[in-house]
C-alpha cells in the first residue's frame, strides 16, 4: 500500500477522516480473519470461546497518508452497531489497531517474538481521540509504553466506522518504537474489535498477513 | 504456590446478617468514583439468589483441573447503586417532610433483595446468612484466565491482588471467576476486587470486615499458624469447609456449617428424624464434608451439654476478642496511614 504524501495538511485534517486530504485517497479491501481460538492465551479463553465465532468484522478498508512528519492510517469498516460505551460490566467498546514491526520479519500471528517486537498503535471507541503505543514480543506480551504520541478519532454514521489512526513517522522515545520516514518501505497489518460481539484481548479480527507499506517520498507528486 | 497463606473462617452460626462487615469494607475501600456498585464484602441469604444474582449458576472455575467457560454479570445483577434523594432530605431543607427514597427508575434487584426470605414453611421456615469476600484462591481461576498477566498471588501471604496498571478491563478473570467475586469500575476501566485489606494485613492488622464484625463470626490468620484459630478450625478439627469446593479453585474462606434449630411435627412436638435445613442443599454448598463437619459441631455441643469441655467450642466462642485474629491483633488507631 501506498502512503500519499500530502504537503502541509495539518494533523487535524488527517485525524479527520471526512477531511481533504482523504477524499483523494483511494482504500484498499483488506480481509480480515478471527485469531484462532486455540492461540488465545488462557485456558479460560479458550474455554470461553471454544463455541463462539471470533473475528465479527470480515473486511476493512484501509488507507494512509503522510504529511512528512505524521502518517495516518484510515480504517473503514461495516458494524451496524457503535459501541463506544463500557457502562455497563458487559459492554465491550468497539476498537481497531494498526501494527508495524519494529524487527523486519518479526511474526504477526504472534504479536513478535523474543527480541523481535512489533509496534501497535490503538485506538478504542471509549476514548476516542487519545490512542495508545504498545509493544509486544510475542502473546501474552503486550506492554503500553505511552497514550501521548498515537492519536487517532473514529467517525460511527449509516452503520459504518471511519477510524483514523496516527503518530508522528518520527518520535523520541526511550522505547524501542518504529521509527519512519518518507520514501522508506516497510509493513503492515490491522486488527478490529467488534464490541458488540464481546472482542477485547486477543479475541478480534486481524489481517491474516504482513502487506507491504510504502511512504511516499515528502515531494510535490508524491510518486515514488 | 505462595509461601504463606493468609485464611478467614466466618461461622455461620453466628452471623446476623447486621452488614457491618459490608459497611466496614464500604467505607474503607470503595468509595471512589466507578465504585458505586461495588460491595467486595457482602452478606446474603440463604437460600437465594445471592449478589450477584444466580452467581452459583454462573460458570468459571475448573472441572476436573479443566478451565470452564463463565458468564458476565451485569451491573442489575450486582444489584447496581441505586440513586436517593439526599440533597433534598440532608440540604435543602425538607428533612421534616420528605423521606429519603429512590429516585429515577425504581430498582427491580438489589445486592441484598431477597434477605431473610430464605425457604421451607412454617413452622419450619429456615434460613442463614452468608458473608463472602474474595477467596484468594490457592488456585485462582481470575490469576489464570488473565492473558496480561495483571493478577498477583503474592508470595508472603497468598493475597491475591489486580494490578491496575497492568489490567486493561478485559473482564476475562471476571468470566472466569465461580465466586463472581470481582467488579468492574467503568470510570477507572479496571477490575477490582477485594484485597484482604493487604495495607492492614502488612502492618499486623486484621482486615476491617473482621475486626470491625461485632457477632466474633470471622477469624483471620495464617493457614499454617498451629496456635492460631485457622489452622485449629480448619485443619485439626475440621469443622471449616470451603463453598464450593466443586469449583476448583481452592478458596482460603472457610465457613462452619450452620446447625438450625430442630424442626416441628404436624402436632407441634420437636421432630428430630430430619434436619430443618435440607442435609441435601448444605451438601450444594459445601460438598459432602458439610455433614462431617455438623457432626463434629453438633458431637462437641452434646460434649459440652454433658458438663464436658470443647477447646473446639471455646475457639468458635471466642471469649477473647483478638484470639480471632492469629495475631494480626494490632489497634489500627495506633499507626499513622498515608495514602501512596
Amino acid at each position: 500500500m501506498l502512503v500519499n504524501f500530502v504537503r502541509g495538511a495539518p494533523v487535524e485534517w488527517l485525524l479527520d477522516p471526512d477531511a481533504e486530504p482523504w477524499r483523494k485517497v483511494s482504500l484498499e479491501r483488506v480481509a480480515l480473519v478471527g485469531t484462532p481460538v486455540g492461540l488465545q492465551p488462557t485456558p479460560a479463553i479458550r474455554a470461553a470461546w471454544a463455541n463462539k465465532h471470533i473475528g465479527a468484522v470480515s473486511e476493512v478498508q484501509v488507507g494512509a497518508v503522510h504529511n512528512g512528519e505524521v502518517i495516518a492510517f484510515r480504517l473503514d469498516w461495516q458494524d451496524g452497531s457503535e459501541n463506544r460505551e463500557l457502562g455497563d460490566t458487559t459492554a465491550f467498546p468497539d476498537a481497531a489497531a494498526v501494527m508495524i514491526p519494529v524487527v523486519a520479519g518479526a511474526p504477526l500471528i504472534t504479536m513478535g517474538a523474543p527480541n523481535q517486537p512489533v509496534n501497535t498503535w490503538y485506538w478504542r471507541g471509549d476514548s476516542d481521540t487519545q490512542g495508545r503505543q504498545v509493544l509486544s514480543e510475542g502473546i501474552g506480551t503486550t506492554r503500553t509504553v505511552d497514550q501521548t504520541l498515537v492519536r487517532g478519532h473514529g467517525i460511527w454514521k449509516d452503520g459504518r466506522w471511519k477510524v483514523v489512526i496516527a503518530r508522528p513517522m518520527k518520535v523520541t522515545s526511550a522505547e524501542k518504537v518504529v521509527q519512519l520516514a518518507p520514501g522508506e518501505k516497510t509493513q503492515f497489518a490491522v486488527a478490529v474489535w467488534e464490541g458488540s460481539n464481546s472482542e477485547r484481548g486477543g479475541v478480534k479480527a486481524f489481517s491474516g498477513s504482513w502487506r507491504d507499506l510504502v511512504l511516499a517520498p515528502a515531494a510535490d507528486g508524491g510518486k515514488v | 504456590m505462595s509461601k504463606r497463606q493468609v485464611a478467614m473462617v466466618f461461622d455461620l452460626n453466628k452471623c446476623l446478617g447486621c452488614q457491618t462487615c459490608t459497611i466496614a469494607c464500604k467505607r474503607l475501600w470503595t468509595r471512589e468514583e466507578g465504585m458505586d456498585y461495588m460491595w467486595w464484602a457482602t452478606v446474603n441469604t440463604q437460600p437465594g439468589r445471592g449478589t450477584p444474582r444466580d452467581w452459583e449458576q454462573s460458570g468459571g472455575g475448573f472441572k476436573d483441573g479443566v478451565a470452564q467457560a463463565g458468564k458476565l454479570p451485569t451491573r442489575q445483577d450486582f444489584g447496581d447503586a441505586w440513586k436517593f434523594n439526599h440533597e433534598e432530605v440532608f440540604f435543602e431543607g425538607k428533612g421534616q417532610s420528605a423521606h429519603l427514597q429512590v429516585v429515577g427508575e425504581q430498582p427491580e434487584w438489589g445486592p441484598n433483595w431477597d434477605e431473610d426470605q430464605g425457604a421451607g414453611e412454617y413452622p419450619n421456615a429456615y434460613y442463614f446468612y452468608l458473608p463472602r469476600i474474595c477467596n484468594h484462591c490457592t488456585h485462582p481461576a481470575c490469576l489464570e484466565a488473565c492473558p496480561r498477566k495483571a493478577i498477583v498471588k503474592r508470595e508472603e501471604d497468598g493475597i491475591v491482588l489486580i494490578d491496575e496498571d497492568r489490567c486493561r478491563g478485559y473482564r476475562f478473570c471476571m468470566e472466569a471467576c465461580p465466586y463472581k467475586k470481582i467488579y468492574f469500575n467503568h470510570v477507572k476501566k479496571v477490575s477490582q476486587k477485594c484485597i484482604f485489606c493487604f495495607p492492614r494485613v502488612e502492618q499486623g492488622v486484621a482486615p476491617a470486615c473482621a475486626r470491625m464484625c461485632p457477632g466474633r463470626v470471622r477469624f483471620v490468620g495464617y493457614k499454617d499458624d498451629q496456635n492460631g484459630p485457622i489452622w485449629k478450625l480448619v485443619e485439626k478439627y475440621k469443622v471449616a469447609i470451603p463453598l464450593h469446593p466443586e469449583f476448583g479453585t481452592e478458596p482460603n474462606v472457610f465457613y462452619v456449617p450452620p446447625v438450625a434449630p430442630p424442626r416441628y411435627d404436624a402436632e407441634g412436638n420437636i421432630d428430630e428424624s430430619k434436619p430443618r435445613i435440607p442435609d441435601e442443599y448444605l451438601v450444594s454448598l459445601f460438598g459432602p464434608k458439610v455433614l462431617d463437619a455438623l457432626a463434629i459441631l453438633k458431637a462437641e455441643m452434646a460434649k459440652t451439654r454433658a458438663g464436658g469441655k470443647s477447646e473446639m467450642l471455646d475457639v468458635l466462642i471466642a471469649y477473647q476478642w483478638k484470639s480471632m485474629f492469629g495475631g494480626l491483633d494490632r489497634d489500627p488507631a495506633t499507626i499513622e496511614w498515608t495514602k501512596s
